[in-house]
Parts: structure tokens; C-alpha cells; sequence
């Protein structure tokens, strides 16, 4: 599948053959092959959770491979930390950055390595160090500026220069525009063509397939941790990338669905929007449906589903249940209302992870367990949470099991027991499988269908797009924070749902519509 | 062995260290083991105690309380103010009380509306209730409060005397003290609250994960205040029990209290980062420092030393706690 351009003289500044990684039971890279060369720019594209992350941690120290080859100029390397990769001019830039915000750009770009007279910091050629870094990328920011004041485009721009400081051969970026207006971000590309111009190689991350066009040499597509193929931009087509990058059948098994979607609205959201966050959207929810919402990581998913139950503050929008119109101001109010989230972070939004199963269980609607003043019926309690760890099959020792303890599945369902026992009309889960094994999954996934099958409406948030076509009756497609479109689940292809989420409706009617269909359910 | 287990450990290992403790003393000093120097611990331990469950409540919720030792000493001061001013004992010492609520209202609104860090809002209240008292009372100790103001702190219940041959009076039971019935009544009263009750299951819920809480639809704001509130109040009433001891309002009472407080509750397993304690634990906790105060007296070790040992306690007992949660 390799198809190197014959014309770069090897040896290649990066190489690697082989690299596999695993965590636990799951393979994150399996047998990897990469070449980056000087003056290259080589984006890697693949799905959420396709192993680019686990990439570009081993190139940059961060993780050990467990097998594998990596080759520098031609010479076997051990990158075996920060430091190590550091010094062979390996130097990653993270999505979120990693500045000290209460710090001066000077300060930052020198950090852990300044420049010392005696037993002090030489604050001048610190300075003229960092303006001399900042002066190749072109960019005008004052050297002592504390950081916590840059918009963030200039954030990211000290970020480019502390690398170019640790003389960078190799610059790696994660999704460096996902938080770039346009104007930032063409500038932002500007910058990497100099810098390529000038021999750095630049391994580029992002979601954003238009965006690579603009710069991209060559690119390598991963998906579920395998290497799938490396083509010259100029060879291949975004249909192309979007057809490796999804590739994969529905191999997961789904139960059958035997809910049936009701004709009456149950949630309608109208002109729901958060200034510099998501929206203004509108999506509707009918009785007993599963409405998929797809879309890439920080697309405003999460952030959309946070407001719709008061979690997060909201600039403006209407949302109704039935036929009343709810005014949500905090989770209570949209609890009241019968709203409910299963959050993405179990651990840090969902379970009081200290806690028992049983207080887990009802500390959405301890109310109801109450007699006298507040006191809660202890026995009631305890039938209470035996039935739903009956009724869920929740593997606990006993009720009084802190929660801590239980398997990320069975947590998944202690907070999903939770919002039953509130007797929820709408629960939004979001990414509910993640980090859970697939005996499990099969079980949440019945359930959900059985939720909606008794009239509740559920909202599906989920990067895995099989899981999204197994189990969904429609799919909001989400872009950089709007709803690109929705999709009658049947009837539309995995492909249809990533160039929606990658590209976007505009570019879409530019691209040739020449992809083979193979990832139809 | 499973986390019930571990933690009946726990409070059996500080039990079963309260014991050596009673042991020891008892070995070293001849008058330790008796019912008068039990009554006598007892009463010097009743003012941790009532801080004691304020910080428990205050610390189970991610927070914590500096203010409990100068709210003590203001409210005891107003309430001896108001007796000389001539209100009657009970409604001066339910002012007292109420004033104590008040700082700790204060407390709880700088720290869930001005979203001021508990440590930072309760260091304030510290100096500004310190701050009153002298203010009130130009720094002077107000005495001449009358016989009525010591009833509270120095009555006992079942109290038997006997008149002897000379017309002397001679104890035979020296009585349970009102502050002990009290801090007896109290702890049941904070236990049941805590382990029976909803506002309980929410003050552990806040302080084990607030967001969770929160998004569960706990009023997270108002089961802080309540926190704050009762950690004022109880310092308020700490405060007319104490001066009522001494028949005398001392407007430098307390200082540093807050700090005996927050170790009884976390010798007796409260976690400083919220969500996990336990009344029975501070109780013992309360306990532990008395006896160890009690009885180091007793053998003659010196008030310094006292602070040494006493430190390194709450040193190894938080260790042996970190040990436990280390997995």
C-alpha cells in the first residue's frame, strides 16, 4: 500500500516498521509503518479512537511501543522520553496547549531550559532568544507578555516558536486550527508552509479534510490502530480518505430493534445557541425514537447536550417537552422536567465514585424514598436499588458496594439506574460504550432500545459510527458547532455521515461524487 | 477483605487506640481510672466535640472552617454582654447562638456566592469575629454574670451529695454535666442527620464529586450553607457553654480551637478532600486528644511536649488513612 514518491532522497528524517501498542485488551496500534521526510507534510487522518493519538504519543516520548522500529536519519532510536525525543528534534504540539498561562512568552519558550549568568537568569537573551524564534514565524508578539493575555491563536504560535527554540526537525500538531477562527487558522497554515520551506518535516493532525488540501504532501489514514494506506495528496481525492478512513462494516452485533418511533414530538429545541460554543440549532426528538448525534470530537455534541440540561449556561433558545415550553436554568430544572444525562466522564460528571451502589442509585430521586422529615426509608431504599441491580443485571456484590470498585460497564449502569428510577422522558447518553467491553455494550444497547420501546425518547451521542447506523432511527450530523445536516438512518451511508462531519454541506456539493459505497449498512 | 471491612477497620483501629490509650494512662497514673477524672475529660473534651461535628459537616462537604474559634469567643461575649444589658440567661445564650449561625452564614454566602475559597473566607471570619469580641469588650474579660450564667457549664445531672457529720457537703456521684448530656444529644442528633437523612446523603454526595451531584440535582449551594451555618451555630453554643464555665465572657477564648476541631475529625477519619466521615470517628478523634492532654498531665509531661506528641498523632493517624486509600 506504500507509495512512496521516488523522488525524496532517502534516508527518511522519521521512520518507523512495525510499532504495535496495546493497553490492557485493546490493540491501539497493530503493526504500524510511517516515513516523514525533511520538508514534508504529512497529515495523518483517521476516526476518532484509529490509534493517532498513541501515534504521536510514542513519537514524542510519552508512551514506549511494546514492538516495533523507529528510525532516525536512517539510525535505529530509542524515544524512550520527552527529553530523549526532545533532543532529537521531536517536539509535539498538544491540541490543548501547554503554556503556563501566568508566565511571560519569554519565560514560556525557555521553561526547564533557561538561559542562566551564574545563578540567574539571563532575562536578555531570554528575551532576544524568544523574539528571534518569534521573528521566523512572523509573528509580532511582545516577548514579556504574560501568556494568560494572547488570544489563542497567538497561544499557538508560542507554542510553534518554544519548538523552533528546542531546534525542531520534526513538529508534530494535533488538530492545531480546531480552535482557530478562518483568518487564524489560513494564517496559522501559512506559517506551516514556511516552516516547511525552510526542511522542517511536520506531521499534521486533524479532522478537518479541506483544510489538509491546503498543505498536506502526503497522507496516511489509520483506522481501529492498522495502518490502511499513505497516498500523495495530489494522487487521491477527500471521498478517497473518507472511504479508508470508515472501511468498516458493521461487525458489532446489535439486537434488534423493537421500539417503535412514535409520530408525536417529545423534545423540540429551537434556536438553542452558546456564543463561541455551539449553534443556533434546531433538532426535534420523537416518542420512543433513538436520534443519533454524529459528528467529530469538539463539534459541540457534549457541549449542546450539557445545555439542553442546564448543566452549562445557554445564550438563548426555546426548548419544549410535549407541549410545555421548559424554562432550565440548572440540572434540577431539567430534572423536574424529566430530562436526564449520562455524561461522557463517568468518573468526573456521573458517580460519586465514593459512594455505594445504592446511594448512587437514588440520589437523583431520594424524595421519593423519604418519610417524616427528610428521613430516608432505609429498607426502601435497599428494594429500590435491588431491583434495578436486579433489573439492569448490575454485577455488585451488594448495594452497599462502593462504586469505585465495580467494572466501568456496571458503573455505566448504576448511573443509567439512576435516571430510571427518576423515571426520565428524555436521557441523552453520551459516548455510553466508551471504555467498556463488548459483552457489555450488547447490554446497553438492548436497553436503550427497550427504553425507547416503553416511550422514552433517547438521544445517542457517539464517535463509533457502526454504533451510531446499529442503533439510531435518525442522526444529527454536527460541525464545528452546528448541525450539518440530518439523516434517515436507513437509507444513508457511514460516508454520508463523515463528509457531512469532516467537510461540511458546502464542500460537499464541490466534491466529486465518485466514492465507492462500501460502508453501507 | 472488602470496603465495609476496611472501614470498620478503620474505626476500630482509632477505637482500639483510644483504649491503649485509657490503659496506659491507667498503668502510669494511679488517679486516671476514676469516675471524677472521667467526668473531668469528658467536660474538657465537650467543647471539640461541638466544633468537632461542625468541621465534620464543614470537611465532608470538600470545605473547611478557621472561624469556629473566634465565633466561639464573639458569641460567648455577646451572650455575656446581653445578661449584663439585663436579659435573662437563656434568651442571651440563644442570641449568642444565633450569632454564631450568622458568621457561619456569612461563611457559607463568601464561599458559594463569591465563590471565595473556604479555606480563604473562613480565614477572614477568623480575624473579623476575633476582631469583634475585643472590640466589644475593650479586650477585657466581663464577669459578674451572675450564679444563673453557670448553670449551663457547671450543673450536672444526678448529682448526689451527702451532708456529712460536720455539715460538709460530701460528692458520692459527682453527676453527669449538662455540656456532656449535651454533646451526647448533639452527636446522636449530627449522626442521624448524616447517615438517616437526605440533606446527609447530600452533604456526603457534594463532597465526594460535586459535579456529580450537582448534575444529579442536588442544590449544591444550599447543602453548603447549611454546612457553614451549622459550624457557626455549633461554635456559638461552644461559646456560652465555655463561658458559662468560667462565669466569666473572655473575648480570647478559643484561639486555635478550630484547630483542635479539625483534628479530632480527622484522626477520626474525615478525609480532607471531602465526602467521607463519620460522627462516631470524631467523637473518638475528640477523645483521643483529651485523654492524650488528660493524661500526659497527669504523668507530668509538659504542656510543650504535650503539642509534639499531640502533632505527631494527627501526623500518623492521617498517614495511616492515606495508606489505606492508596491502592
Amino acid at each position: 500500500m506504500n507509495a512512496l514518491p521516488s523522488s525524496v532522497p532517502a534516508p527518511a528524517l522519521l521512520g518507523m516498521r512495525g510499532v504495535c501498542k496495546r493497553f490492557d485488551n485493546v490493540v491501539a496500534l497493530a503493526d504500524v509503518a510511517l516515513d516523514v521526510h525533511r520538508g514534508e507534510v504529512h497529515a495523518i487522518c483517521g476516526e476518532n479512537g484509529a490509534g493517532k493519538s498513541t501515534l504521536m504519543k510514542i513519537l514524542s516520548g510519552v508512551q514506549a511501543p511494546d514492538q516495533g522500529e523507529i528510525h532516525i536519519d536512517g539510525q535505529p532510536a530509542r524515544i524512550d522520553s520527552l527529553a530523549r525525543a526532545q533532543a532529537m528534534g521531536i517536539v509535539m504540539i498538544h491540541q490543548e496547549l501547554n503554556l503556563v498561562p501566568h508566565l511571560t512568552v519569554a519565560e514560556n519558550i525557555w521553561l526547564g531550559r533557561e538561559p542562566r549568568r551564574g545563578w540567574f537568569v539571563d532575562r536578555e537573551r531570554q528575551r532576544d532568544g524568544a523574539r528571534a524564534c518569534l521573528a521566523r514565524l512572523g509573528a509580532d508578539i511582545d516577548p514579556d507578555l504574560l501568556v494568560t493575555t494572547l488570544p489563542i491563536a497567538q497561544r499557538q504560535l508560542v507554542e510553534i516558536a518554544k519548538a523552533l527554540s528546542l531546534q525542531a526537525r520534526l513538529l508534530i500538531m494535533d488538530e492545531p486550527t480546531s480552535s482557530l477562527g478562518e483568518a487564524d487558522a489560513a494564517r496559522l497554515l501559512q506559517v506551516v508552509r514556511e516552516l516547511r520551506r525552510e526542511g522542517v518535516a511536520i506531521l499534521y493532525i486533524s479532522h478537518r479534510l479541506d483544510e489538509l488540501g491546503a498543505i498536506a504532501d502526503r497522507v496516511t489514514v489509520l483506522r481501529d490502530g492498522h495502518h490502511i494506506a499513505t497516498r500523495r495528496w495530489a494522487d487521491t481525492s477527500i471521498d478517497e480518505i473518507v472511504s479508508l478512513m470508515v472501511g468498516r462494516e458493521l461487525d458489532q452485533q446489535f439486537p434488534p430493534a423493537t421500539r417503535r418511533p412514535g409520530a408525536d414530538l417529545l423534545l423540540r429545541v429551537r434556536g438553542l445557541h452558546r456564543r463561541g460554543v455551539f449553534g443556533p440549532l434546531d433538532f426535534e426528538l420523537r416518542r420512543g425514537e433513538i436520534l443519533g448525534f454524529a459528528g467529530l470530537i469538539g463539534a459541540g455534541r457534549t457541549e449542546t447536550a450539557r445545555a439542553l440540561f442546564g448543566a452549562d449556561p445557554v445564550d438563548g433558545g426555546e426548548i419544549a417537552l410535549g407541549e410545555r415550553l421548559l424554562r432550565i436554568r440548572c440540572p434540577r430544572d431539567a430534572i423536574e422536567a424529566g430530562l436526564a444525562y449520562v455524561s461522557e466522564d463517568r468518573k468526573a460528571h456521573g458517580l460519586a465514585v465514593a459512594m455505594s451502589v445504592a446511594h448512587n442509585i437514588t440520589m437523583a430521586n431520594l424524595a421519593a424514598l423519604t418519610r417524616g422529615p427528610g428521613v430516608i426509608d432505609a429498607a426502601r431504599e435497599r428494594q429500590t436499588a435491588e431491583r434495578f441491580i436486579e433489573q439492569l443485571q448490575i454485577r455488585t456484590p451488594s448495594p452497599d458496594q462502593i462504586a469505585r470498585l465495580l467494572s466501568g460497564g456496571n458503573q455505566q449502569k448504576v448511573v443509567i439506574a439512576k435516571w430510571l428510577f427518576r423515571q426520565a422522558r428524555v436521557i441523552v447518553f453520551d459516548e455510553p460504550t466508551r471504555g467498556i467491553d463488548v459483552g457489555a455494550r450488547y447490554a446497553l444497547y438492548a436497553l436503550m432500545d427497550q427504553l425507547a420501546a416503553q416511550g422514552v425518547g433517547v438521544v445517542l451521542i457517539s464517535s463509533d459510527l457502526p454504533e451510531i447506523f446499529g442503533l439510531t432511527d435518525r442522526i444529527a450530523v454536527f460541525r464545528q458547532g452546528r448541525i450539518a445536516g440530518v439523516l434517515d438512518t436507513r437509507g444513508s451511508s457511514q460516508q454520508d455521515v463523515m463528509r457531512l462531519a469532516s467537510v461540511g454541506p458546502a464542500s460537499l456539493s464541490l466534491a466529486p461524487d465518485a466514492a465507492p459505497d462500501t460502508g453501507s449498512p | 477483605m472488602n470496603e465495609r471491612q476496611k472501614d470498620l477497620l478503620q474505626k476500630f483501629a482509632a477505637l482500639a487506640g483510644l483504649l491503649l490509650l485509657v490503659l496506659v494512662f491507667s498503668l502510669t497514673s494511679g488517679a486516671f481510672f476514676s469516675v471524677g477524672n472521667a467526668m473531668t475529660v469528658s467536660l474538657q473534651v465537650t467543647t471539640i466535640v461541638y466544633l468537632g461535628l461542625g468541621a465534620t459537616l464543614v470537611i465532608l462537604t470538600g470545605g473547611i472552617d478557621l472561624s469556629v474559634g473566634s465565633v466561639l469567643a464573639l458569641s460567648g461575649v455577646v451572650a455575656g454582654l446581653l445578661v449584663k444589658q439585663g436579659l435573662p440567661v437563656a434568651p442571651a445564650m440563644a442570641a449568642g447562638i444565633v450569632v454564631g449561625g450568622l458568621c457561619g452564614a456569612v461563611n457559607g454566602l463568601c464561599v458559594t456566592r463569591l465563590r471565595l475559597p473556604p479555606f480563604i473566607a473562613t480565614l477572614g471570619m477568623m480575624l473579623v469575629a476575633r476582631g469583634l469580641a475585643l472590640q466589644l469588650t475593650d479586650a477585657r474579660a466581663i464577669s459578674g454574670l451572675g450564679e444563673a450564667f453557670g448553670v449551663l457549664g457547671n450543673g450536672a445531672l444526678w448529682r448526689i451529695e451527702e451532708i456529712d457529720a460536720q455539715g460538709f457537703p460530701n460528692v458520692i456521684f459527682p453527676g453527669i454535666p449538662y455540656p456532656v448530656l449535651l454533646m451526647a444529644a448533639l452527636a446522636l442528633v449530627v449522626g442521624l442527620l448524616l447517615r438517616r437523612t437526605m440533606l446527609g446523603r447530600h452533604l456526603h454526595a457534594v463532597g465526594s464529586n460535586t459535579e456529580a451531584a450537582r448534575l444529579s440535582g442536588v442544590n449544591v449551594s444550599r447543602v453548603a450553607m447549611f454546612a457553614y451555618v451549622c459550624s457557626g451555630a455549633l461554635a456559638g453554643l461552644a461559646g456560652c457553654v465555655l463561658m458559662s464555665r468560667l462565669v466569666t465572657a473572655q473575648p480570647n477564648e478559643g484561639v486555635m480551637y478550630e484547630l483542635d476541631a479539625i483534628a479530632a475529625a480527622v484522626i477520626g477519619g474525615t478525609s480532607l478532600s471531602g465526602g467521607v466521615g463519620s460522627v462516631s470517628g470524631t467523637v473518638i478523634g475528640a477523645f483521643v486528644i483529651g485523654i492524650l492532654r488528660n493524661g500526659l498531665n497527669m504523668n507530668g509531661v509538659s504542656a510543650f511536649s504535650q503539642q509534639i506528641i499531640i502533632g505527631l498523632v494527627i501526623l500518623v493517624t492521617v498517614w495511616i488513612d492515606q495508606l489505606r486509600n492508596r491502592r
